[in-house]
Parts: structure tokens; sequence; C-alpha cells
């Protein structure tokens, strides 16, 4: 119960407002000479999110303890499309514009529904990525990469 | 009296080829997005928002203008049709429409919606267009603590009003405050939170910020999403529509009267001015006003047109209320404002007091737009698409999401041609989405990372002035009106809480 999804997001922001709180303790003094630092929003700003955080944190506690509720057993598709995004954006530049959108397109569209008429699919892939074409590169301008350069 | 002046020379530029392509481009895109559940028009402006570059601010500010109206009107086309409000902003729609629909006069709903959209819309933009003058030359007279106390409370007012999930709100807020202070200083040569990380440097970019809040975290949330909504496009996709029943009879429009229309959009655009409240808060107090001054309050909900009204006169007269504090104060009350002043802040622009005044000539054709969009727009797409609405909900959803990722993911390269920002915008995009899976208000997050700067900077500036004397933000009047203000919202908002109808429980 100590470890659901919301509770593990919680404790990821925590450690996260922490680790900001610590960085911006090392940015000196928050007040120096009458006025404020560069340090002395940022420890305010970490301060109030460790706050909001427990209060969330304990709020959490007490709501499972009462309800005791399971995590629903979820669709991890989000996982992969985000998976997906980030080998897109490093095979962007190496690949150019045409075969690495052409196959993220792909591969989102077979996440989004399943893997059948991947023929039809792959044909609604290269418009998709035509018509972006025309639209970034002709209509406004834009250079997309190629793998020549 | 020069400025209205201004925005109605501006109209001229409507008559320019080009500048009308994109406003009308702006308006279908922006219907088909609030039509289609799961997309808003706040991600069509983000997914157009790196194509502003190419474009000439005053042509992408008229583009921006129309989604803005067209998205708080298309969500009505689904909440009457389906039962599913395609924007938040038309959940009130739902509860007469929805029952019309059902009773066969789906295309007679339809209509009315039109109407108090066109109607809303339309005196919005008025109020807007005869009230920012004015609310500019009063911001000027706000000073350096005042405008810290400003910030403050818009700050405040966004985390208090999201009622039920303040702590959530405040932790969004303080994650968006966060990101704002990555990189240099504004005041001393001192980098803070780089890691020694250079792109880092001059800050977190708002492009990457807005698209990957709105849309690759709306991406994830589809992926992540059970909800099938196949089963009742496919029934409502039996009904046919035809055009002439687009056309409210007078009788209608007397019996719903001329006051419900012209309360409801005062309603809607003074909500519009408040930060964080937008079209849904403005629709729903206008149609529980509705009903509470109605003699036949118990026809509510079964197909009454004056709740069709009532809802969409008020949120589409947000849009000119909304305009208000972003226009003369830099303070975006939504995320389609949000991302309207980033609009300004990539073309250079500083949002504020003289941006009224100095750049007037490059805000009144985005006024004239607006207008534009409501008298003329709205009723033409009604007539012109309307029987074809419900082909668009009945969209491929794979299609559709992977093309919204692709226009993300190479929109976010446009604007430097580095994928660092492409990394940034799926950041920006994953932390959105846990936030929002995790009931974290987005728009907090943003308002946070928008008003950060500024924020720190008049905090310090006040208290150098002061020589440290924190008493300055009591002692200086507009500082104090401020934090009067702060205190009655948070007296409204959260100790005496505003009661909920039962009408607007049963549209939860």
């Amino acid at each position: 119960m100590l470890l659901n999804r919301q509770l593990v997001f919680l404790y990821v922001t925590l450690a996260v407002s922490v680790g900001y709180l610590v960085t911006a303790l090392s940015l000196g003094a928050p007040i120096a000479d009458g006025g404020l630092t560069p340090a002395f929003f940022p420890l305010l700003v970490g301060a109030a999110a460790i706050l909001f955080a427990g209060i969330l944190i304990v709020q959490q506690l007490r709501t499972a303890q009462d309800e005791a509720t399971a995590d629903k057993p979820g669709s991890y598709t989000h996982l992969w499309i985000a998976v997906a995004i980030f080998f897109y954006i490093v095979a962007f530049k190496p690949l150019g514009y045409f075969l690495s959108s052409t196959l993220f397109v792909f591969a989102l569209i077979v996440l989004f529904s399943s893997f059948e008429k991947l023929l039809v699919k792959a044909v609604i892939s290269v418009v998709v990525v035509g018509a972006a074409y025309l639209m970034f590169q002709q209509l406004f301008g834009v250079r997309l990469p190629t793998p020549w350069g | 009296m020069d400025f209205i002046a201004l925005v109605f020379g501006s109209f001229s530029l409507l008559l320019d080829p080009f500048n009308l392509t994109y406003v009308i481009m702006g308006f279908v895109i922006g219907t088909i997005f609030a039509a289609i559940p799961g997309l808003t028009a706040t991600l069509a402006m983000a997914l157009l928002l790196p194509l502003t570059y190419s474009l000439s601010v005053e042509t992408a500010l008229m583009a921006c203008a129309s989604i803005y109206m067209a998205g708080m009107c298309g969500g009505s086309i689904t909440a009457t049709t389906i039962n599913i409000p395609g924007a938040p902003s038309s959940m009130m729609t739902a509860l007469d429409g929805y029952p019309m629909q059902l009773q066969g006069k789906g295309a007679l709903a339809l209509g009315h919606a039109a109407l108090g959209s066109m109607f809303g819309g339309a005196v919005g933009a008025l109020l807007l267009i005869a009230v920012a003058p004015f609310v500019a030359e009063l911001s000027l007279l706000v000073k350096t603590t005042g405008k810290f106390s400003l910030l403050a409370f818009a700050l405040i007012v966004v985390v208090i009003a999201q009622r039920g999930r303040i702590p959530q709100a405040g932790l969004a807020a303080c994650i968006g405050l966060m990101l704002a202070t990555v990189g240099l200083d504004a005041m001393e040569p001192i980098t803070r939170f780089t890691y020694g990380y250079s792109n880092l440097t001059a800050g977190i970019d708002l492009m990457p910020v807005i698209i990957g809040t709105f849309a690759i975290a709306e991406v994830l949330m589809q992926a992540a999403s059970s909800r099938d909504i196949s089963a009742a496009t496919a029934a409502a996709d039996k009904v046919k529509i035809r055009r002439r029943d687009f056309i409210p009879p007078l009788s209608d429009i007397r019996k719903i009267g001329f006051g419900v229309y012209f309360k409801s959009c005062l309603i809607g655009y003074f909500v519009g001015t408040l930060p964080g409240a937008g079209g849904s808060m403005g629709s729903f107090l206008a149609y529980t006003e509705t009903v509470r001054t109605s003699d036949e309050p118990e026809t509510f909900g079964k197909g009454n047109p004056k709740g069709i009204a009532a809802s969409e006169s008020a949120n589409n007269a947000v849009c000119g209320g909304a305009m208000v504090p972003m226009l003369t104060f830099g303070i975006p009350g939504d995320p389609i404002t949000a991302i309207m002043l980033g609009v300004l802040v990539i073309n250079g622009i500083q949002p504020g007091p003289q941006l009224m005044t100095d750049q007037a000539g490059m805000i009144a054709p985005m006024l004239a737009s607006l207008l534009f969009s409501a008298v003329v727009l709205i009723p033409l797409t009604l007539w012109l698409i309307g029987p074809y609405f419900i082909k668009i909900v009945s969209m491929r959803k794979d299609v559709l999401y992977a093309a919204i990722a692709l226009l993300a993911v190479v929109g976010s390269y446009v604007a430097t041609y580095s994928t660092f920002q492409m990394f940034m915008a799926l950041g920006m995009g994953i932390l959105a989405f846990y936030l929002r899976r995790n009931g974290f208000p987005v728009i907090t997050m943003l308002l946070g990372y928008i008003l950060g700067p500024n924020l720190e900077e008049f905090l310090r500036r006040s208290l150098a002035l002061s020589n440290g004397d924190p008493t300055t933000f009591f002692t200086n009047p507009d500082s104090l009106f401020f934090i009067a203000l702060t205190l009655v919202f948070v007296y409204f908002l959260v100790i005496r809480k505003p009661a909920e109808s039962p009408l607007a429980a049963k549209a939860k």
C-alpha cells in the first residue's frame, strides 16, 4: 500500500524537490547586503514544493489505509509511445526526416491500433509524412534533415 | 477611441487573402480539434505554435484568435450529438443539448449553441476592445511592488480555483516555478540548476514546454486511456442532420430572451478575466444563474434551449475576458492565452501595459479576427460543414494521434534546429502526462513557469528599492490593493466554499 502508482509519483516529486532545495542551498546565502540573492527565490520554491508534496503524501497514505484499493491493471501503450518518440529523436538527424518519420508514424499507428493490415498502415504513414513535409518545408520554409546533410 | 478605430480599421487586413486563409484555416482546425473528444483547441494551437516563426506576428495572432473562438464553440458538437463534450467548456451544453438530440432536435440544439456562441463571442470581443485600453492605462499605475503582488495574486487564484485539489495545484505551480529558475539569473551573472549543461544556460524554452505539455502529453494520455467512443459515434452517425434545421425559430429566441444571452455574456466575460477560471467555469456559473432565475427550473437538463444559450454565450464571452489580463499585464488566464503569450514572446514582444499603447497596431488585428470569427465564422462553419460534423468525430484515431505526435516532435525542432529542444519537449510531455494522470492541473504548472521569472524579479527589485524592508508590500497602495483582493478570493474560494448545484454534479 505504501507504493501505489500515485504515491510513487509523489515520492519522486518529493525527492526532486529536496534535490532542488539542496542545489538552491549551494547557491549561497539567500540574503546579502540587505538584498535578496539568486538563492532566495529557489529556496522559497523548493521549501513550498516539499511542503505540498508532504501534505499530498500524508493525504495519500491516509486514503490508501482507508480504502485499501488496488491499482487497476493498466495499458502500457503510453510507455511504448514515449520510447518510440525517444528513438525517433535519436534517429531524426542521422536517418533524415523521411525515413525516421515514416518508421515513427508507422510504429505509432500500429501502437494505437493493432498488428494488422500493415501494408495499408505503411501507405498511410508515407502519406502523413509527405503531407507534414509539404507543410513544414514547402509552406513554412523549414529545413528538415536528410541523411546526406 | 483611437484603439477602437484601429481595431475596426484592422478589418481591412482580413481582406488580404493570405490573412483570411490563415484565419479560416485556424477556425476550421480549432473546430475539428474541439469537436473530437480528447483533443482540444489548446492542442491545435500548441501544434501550430512553431509555424508562427514563418508568419508575421499579426497573422499568427489573428489565426490564434480564430482557433480560440472555434475551440470554445466546437466542443458543443459532440456534447450535443453524443453527450461527450469535445471541450470541458461545453460540459453544461451537454445537459440540454443531448436531451434535445434524443428528442430528434439535435440540429436545432447545434443552431442554438452556434447562436449563443456567436452572441457571446461578439459581446466578449466588443467588451475587450472597449475595456482593454482603459485597463492598460490603469495598469501603468502599478509599480514594482504592486506588480509582484499582482503576479502573486494571479498565481494564488489559479491554485485556489482548483477546488478539491489545492495541494496538487500548489505543487504543480512550484514545479513550474522550479522550471522557470533554470538558467542564467535575471539580475546577476550566475547560472542556476544547469548542472554544467550549457544548453540550459539560456533557460528552458517556452516552445518545448507548450508542445510537451499540451501535445505530447495528450498523445500519451490517449494511449493510456481506455475510453472507447466508437459505439457512441456509430449511433450518432445514423442521425441525419439537415441544414435548414439549424436555424432556431424566432419564437425560441424570444422565449430564451435577450436578458439570458446578455447576462451570460457578462458572466463569461468577467470569469474570463480571472486567472485560471476558464470557459468551463464561465458556462457553469451562467447556467446555474439561468436555472436560478428561471420560472421553470425543472425543465433544465431535459432539453431546454435556454441552458444551451446560457452555457455557450458564456464560454465564448470568456475569450474576450481572458485576453484582458494577458494583453495588459502579461498574465494568461488559461492555456490558450498562455500560448498566445508565447507567440508574442517568440516574436520578441513583451506583453504588459506598454503593449496596448506602443504596439497597438499589432494587437488590433487579433481583436478584429476575434470579432470576425464570432460573427461570421461560427454561423458560416455551422452552415457549411455542420451536417458533416459527426464524420469528423469518427476519424481514425490511430492515424490522428500518429500525425499529432509527428507534428509535435518535428514542431519542437523548428525553433532552433536542434534535437535538444525535441528531447526537452519529450521530457515536458512525460512530466505533464504524469501530472495529469495523478490529478495535477497542468495550467498551474504552466502559469508558474510563465510568471516565475517576473515574480522573482519584482520581488527582488521591490526589496532592493525598500532596502530589504518587507513592509513595503503593505505600505504601497497598489500592492495593498492586490493583497486585499487575494484575501477576498481566498475567503470566497477556500474559506466560504461556493455551493455546488445538483445539475453541476450531474454534469460531472
